[in-house]
């Protein structure tokens, strides 16, 4: 077993790590798009989605918790492989061309930090209500506690549209690079099936932003109220 | 001082005398081996391979090279193939075939008994190698894929794609990187070997310079093994690595190791044609284009139309006009000089003449486009990199340029020089391939000297030789190091106005002029004559800018053209003495009325082995070359 | 044809470096890049200056030596190439050239564009090679290879150990080399038995060496002279997890294989 850790802790097994751990948070990420497109289907379908999982706590807790520990793992393992990657090049070039490097993959850094501190909005935001809407607490007809209500509220407000647009321009970013560089990073190749792990990223990144985004659009909009 | 050549050949049947020899041969026993360090210069094939399998067997081995990295050697840019007695073509191939191969196409200049010993072991290398992981060329069966190459009729050469020099030494590099690790072989790259210090008559150490901090230092041991490849760099321009140089084994002579047959140095005939004057080497192309391509010239002197306008009635396919049996594939020397003949009749094409072209139209027409892309995409690519032309629609233009040295140090069967405990193995050693060598057998040469032949005799020399231990600081070890430390000095305190460079090139073209692919008496009198004066110009005039105890390439440079200009002259001696034509060494005033070389055996049946005498010409010492088992006969490929 | 060329000076590993500007007139199309910076040094010498340190030796795209960033790309503005096969046809009359060294941790600068690149060697001297000793190796057909199999380990094989991989790389990785080195041994029979160990070991020499991580942005491929794919790289992860895997739970914890290598 130590030597399974020590494995794992060279610049190799740390990437792994974080590959699946990202694995994990984008799977995450896209069962959270798919639950919450329920808000298409009207109150009555969110809401009760919603008491679905809080009629389980001991398995919504260790999700919660399992889900924040990954993340917390997946930002450490990412901040140390950054700062060991600047290390790497103490001097930088006066000039320094790509030639294949997406923007996606050279922003990383970036849009992780964006995404980062969007979720820990969006934490406050929706999921605790520390911040923002007054209706967190509200409760519908059938008794449930209004998520939809509290959705069609939040995104009335252009200033939360914003800031919620921007956390998806960081996940689309994040995610076109980080799929396909996971299925890289855990050893997946083969000459046939090359294209489809390159279109990966993007593909996900795309299905998972547009879900989302047609969420926010729509109530903002009016088209779900 | 050299009294007498002796070669060890053992006697008996041929097919049995390494074998006999090798069990004759003493051993050392393991726990002394541990106690011998040996020094290896040079981590090419030879000395990467010998330095691994000594250091396998317990010696401890101190290995040098000046390059970034043992990877960097020039055997890394052989790239058409190796050959092997394997017949796993079942085309009529065997040891015997491989030996009659080797020795008729050096032209019956080298010795039966090591041209046999290579062909036999030429098949324990291919095994050795497949195990080391090289990816040879492989059937779809899975087996080992051969080619037929260079100038005979089976085929027989095993291959990884154009790059087999690479795999080949990045085989050896790796089972180096092994010894490396296990602490049996200690490696310094970035150090140049500058001298060899003799004791009582014994080889026991070299001194080196650090080429990142100039720092010189003495290392002593109980042999010392040269692996410092060929000079074909005495020419200026060549198809050798820029680094590649004769100063290991020029040192090496002027200590007092004979140098045999200098004069025997390869042209070979499909480089890409020299350009303007900065450029820094000859690109060869691949021989296994001949394979396929026709080579000709215009019938008309100065035909200046472009090559898709002289029709098929006006032109000279000359070699398949003047060797039908072999046509396009006749041996290098053969080759080359027929390219030449054409060029100074003014057919040559190009600009200044100096080419010939190699058409694949007619491959082309017949097999298509795909399959010439397939075997040769590579070469034609780096053809329209560097000229800019487009060989699928255009011949390429192409010309001899200076390859591989036949000649070197002078080694007996064991590979050991006049200097009892100076080893000298691959290009560095004149040994195998007579006064010219065949495609594919360079890497074979290298790899059986270093991986069979060395370590078993060296094992003999340091278990029978009195061998007391020599510290670092004796008397000639200093006497050493003295004499580079004022030969350094002496180049940095020219200053004059001239670059190094410019006096290599002089030399070189005066060589190639001379010295090169044809040589006459009065050519090789003047060049005699001219290159003292080159010398001291040299001395006098030479700008080497910075220290010596610092990073200077300008300074290893320098270093190197110094020796280059006192080589010269052993060179124009060798082919100055040597009045016959044979294998590459071809003598204007012996050849036959259509131009064919004329080889004298009974003059000329020997080894021409040079002893250094300061201050005055070399002297002869000659090693008769015996045939006992192969008649000599005119090298015929017409 | 006339080049201004901005050029990295350092005059050794623990001095401050600068660029320098130098002119390179009547020069020829058909004169390669390193000609052209020989050419360049001639006349540095003759006007008594030191000459411009580069590495190089084979010149013809084979031997590794030589190493120039060239306007921000490893070996310049073509693709499969090394420097010294890249001609100056290629550049615009006139045009201004930025020349910098490899730039990485791992390869600390000697002199002006000189770089130390003896790193990779130890990556290989951890586990590059078969060890097997010479002589008593079995005919070479005993173990089939089919050929598309041994095309691949060929592909990966050609690799010339020139570090560009490193030096384009963001995060100055060498994956690309290692991988390289790893695929072609794992691909063959061969290099079955030291597999595991293998790649334990070059990884551990690697991340010791200071090289970065891996970002999966394939800049390496792009400038590698041998086109050298990154799908080697998913094999070196790949071949890396399972050593993982089989070192922790087929082998027992006392039989440690590379230990004692370290």
């Amino acid at each position: 077993m130590t030597r399974l850790f020590s494995h794992f802790q060279s610049s190799v097994g740390t990437k792994v790590i974080l590959a699946l751990t990202g694995v994990g948070l984008v799977i995450y990420v896209i069962f959270h798009m798919l639950g919450n497109l329920q808000v298409f289907e009207g109150p009555h379908a969110l809401n009760s989605y919603a008491a679905f999982l809080r009629d389980m706590p001991i398995l919504l807790w260790t999700a919660r918790i399992g889900l924040l520990g990954i993340a917390v793992v997946h930002v450490v393992l990412a901040i140390h492989l950054s700062l060991n990657n600047r290390r790497a090049r103490p001097i930088a070039y006066v000039i320094h061309g790509y030639r294949r490097a997406s923007i996606a993959s050279r922003t990383m850094a970036a849009s992780g930090i964006v995404l980062l501190l969007f979720i820990v909005f969006h934490l406050l935001h929706l999921t605790a209500g520390i911040i923002g809407p007054a209706s967190a607490g509200l409760i519908d007809a059938e008794g449930h506690r209004d998520v939809y209500g509290t959705l069609i509220h939040a995104f009335q407000n252009p200033l939360m549209v914003v800031v919620y647009l921007a956390g998806q321009v960081g996940l689309a970013f994040h995610l076109s690079h980080a799929v396909s560089s996971s299925v890289q990073t855990l050893g997946f190749e083969h000459a046939a099936l090359d294209r489809l792990f390159k279109a990966a990223g993007p593909s996900v990144a795309l299905l998972v932003v547009l879900g989302n985004v047609a969420i926010i659009l729509a109530i903002f909009l009016g088209i779900v109220r | 001082m050299i009294t007498k050549l002796d070669s060890k050949i053992p006697s008996g049947p041929l097919e049995t005398k390494w074998d006999r020899h090798r069990f004759s041969e003493k051993l050392v026993s393991p726990s002394n081996k541990r106690k011998l360090t040996i020094i290896v210069v040079g981590t090419g094939l030879a000395g990467a391979s010998a330095a691994s399998t000594l250091g396998q067997l317990g010696y401890q081995v101190e290995c040098f090279c000046f390059h970034d990295s043992p990877r960097r050697a020039h055997s890394i840019a052989a790239q058409g193939g190796i050959n092997a007695a394997k017949n796993y073509q079942d085309d009529g191939d065997s040891v015997g075939r491989l030996f009659y191969d080797t020795i008729k196409g050096g032209d019956f200049r080298s010795r039966e008994a090591n041209v046999y010993r290579l062909a036999q072991i030429s098949t324990q290398i291919i095994d050795q190698c497949v195990a080391l992981g090289i990816p040879f060329a492989r059937e779809y069966g899975g087996q080992l894929a051969n080619r037929s190459f260079g100038g005979v009729q089976v085929s027989r050469t095993f291959y990884c794609r154009g790059q087999t020099g690479q795999q080949l030494l990045l085989g050896a590099y790796s089972a180096l990187c092994w010894q490396i690790e296990r602490g049996q072989v200690t490696m310094r790259p970035r150090t140049e070997m500058l001298d060899l210090i003799v004791v009582d008559g014994q080889a026991r150490g070299i001194v080196v310079r650090d080429l990142v901090t100039g720092r010189l230092s003495v290392h002593m041991a109980y042999a010392v093994v040269l692996a410092t490849g060929g000079y074909s760099n005495v020419y200026y321009l060549s198809t050798n690595a820029n680094g590649s140089n004769v100063t290991a084994t020029y040192r090496a002579w002027k200590q007092g190791a004979a140098f045999a047959n200098p004069c025997f140095t390869q042209i070979h005939p499909t480089a890409i044609p020299p350009g303007d004057v900065y450029q820094a080497k000859l690109t060869l192309m691949s021989e296994s284009l001949r394979n396929d391509g026709r080579l000709w010239v215009p019938k008309l002197p100065a035909d200046t139309r472009s090559p898709h306008d002289i029709s098929e009635g006006e032109r000279d396919y000359f070699l398949e006009r003047r060797y039908p049996r072999f046509g396009n594939l006749a041996p290098r020397d053969i080759a080359s000089r027929a390219v030449k003949a054409v060029c100074d009749e003014g057919r040559g094409v190009g600009p200044n003449g100096h080419g010939v072209y190699l058409d694949f139209a007619g491959v082309i027409e017949q097999q298509g486009f795909d399959v010439v892309r397939e075997r040769y995409g590579n070469l034609f690519e780096m053809y329209h990199r560097i000229t800019g032309e487009d060989a699928y629609r255009a011949p390429m233009r192409i010309y001899p340029a200076p390859h591989y040295t036949m000649g070197g140090l002078w080694v007996d069967y064991n590979l050991m020089s006049t200097i009892p405990g100076l080893f000298v193995i691959g290009e560095a050693n004149f040994a195998d391939h007579g006064a010219n060598r065949l495609g594919a057998s360079s890497l074979m040469q290298g790899l059986a000297d270093g991986y069979f032949i060395l370590p078993y005799t060296i094992g003999h020399y340091l278990a029978t030789a009195k061998l007391p231990p020599v510290a670092e600081d004796h008397a000639q070890a200093s006497a050493a190091l003295h004499r580079v430390t004022s030969r350094i000095t002496r180049l940095l305190d020219a200053k004059g106005g001239r670059t190094a460079a410019s006096f290599h090139r002089d030399v070189g073209r005066l060589l190639w002029n001379h010295c090169g692919m044809s040589r006459d008496e009065a050519g090789l009198k003047l060049a005699l004559a001219s290159i003292p004066a080159l010398r001291d110009a040299f001395w006098r005039e030479v700008v080497v800018p910075g220290s010596g105890d610092a990073f200077n390439q300008e300074l290893e440079y320098a270093g190197r053209v110094a020796d280059y200009l006192e080589f010269a002259e052993l060179l124009c001696h060798d082919a100055l003495h040597r009045q016959e034509s044979c294998g590459a060494h071809f003598r204007e005033e012996h050849q036959t009325g259509d131009g064919e070389p004329t080889r004298d055996d009974s003059r000329f049946a020997h080894v021409a082995a040079w002893e250094y005498r300061e201050g005055t010409i070399p002297i002869l010492h000659k090693e008769p070359l015996a045939f006992e088992f192969v008649q000599p006969t005119t090298r015929s490929y017409q | 044809m006339r080049f201004t060329l901005n050029i990295w000076r350092q005059k050794g590993p623990n001095e401050a470096g600068r660029f320098v500007r130098y002119e390179a007139s009547d020069v020829s199309p058909g004169m390669s890049f390193l000609e052209m910076l020989d050419a360049v040094n001639q006349k540095l010498l003759v006007a008594g200056e030191e000459p411009v340190a580069f590495e190089q030796d084979c010149r013809e795209g084979i031997c590794g030596s030589c190493s120039l960033v060239i306007d921000g790309i490893p070996h310049g503005p073509d693709r499969g190439i090394t420097t010294c096969q890249l001609y100056m046809r290629r550049f615009p009359d006139g045009a201004s050239i930025t020349i910098e060294p490899w730039r990485a941790r791992a390869f600390p600068i000697i002199k002006d564009l000189v770089v130390d690149r003896s790193a990779l060697d130890r990556v290989m001297q951890a586990g590059g090679y078969i060890s097997v000793n010479t002589g008593g190796a079995v005919d070479g057909n005993v173990l089939l290879i089919g050929k598309d199999r041994a095309e691949t380990s060929m592909d990966a094989a050609s690799c010339i150990g020139c570090g560009a991989c490193v030096a384009a790389c963001k995060n100055a990785s060498a994956m690309l080399f290692v991988a390289a080195k790893v695929s072609h041994l794992a691909l063959l029979p061969q290099g079955e038995p030291e597999r595991t160990r293998r790649v334990s070991a070059m990884i551990e020499a690697m991340d010791r060496e200071g090289f970065g991580s891996c970002g999966n942005q394939y800049e390496c491929e792009a400038v590698c002279p041998k086109s050298i794919s990154v799908r080697f790289i998913a094999t070196l992860n790949r071949e890396y997890l399972r050593a993982g895997i089989v070192e922790s739970a087929l082998s027992s914890e006392s039989e440690s294989p590379h230990a004692e290598s370290v």
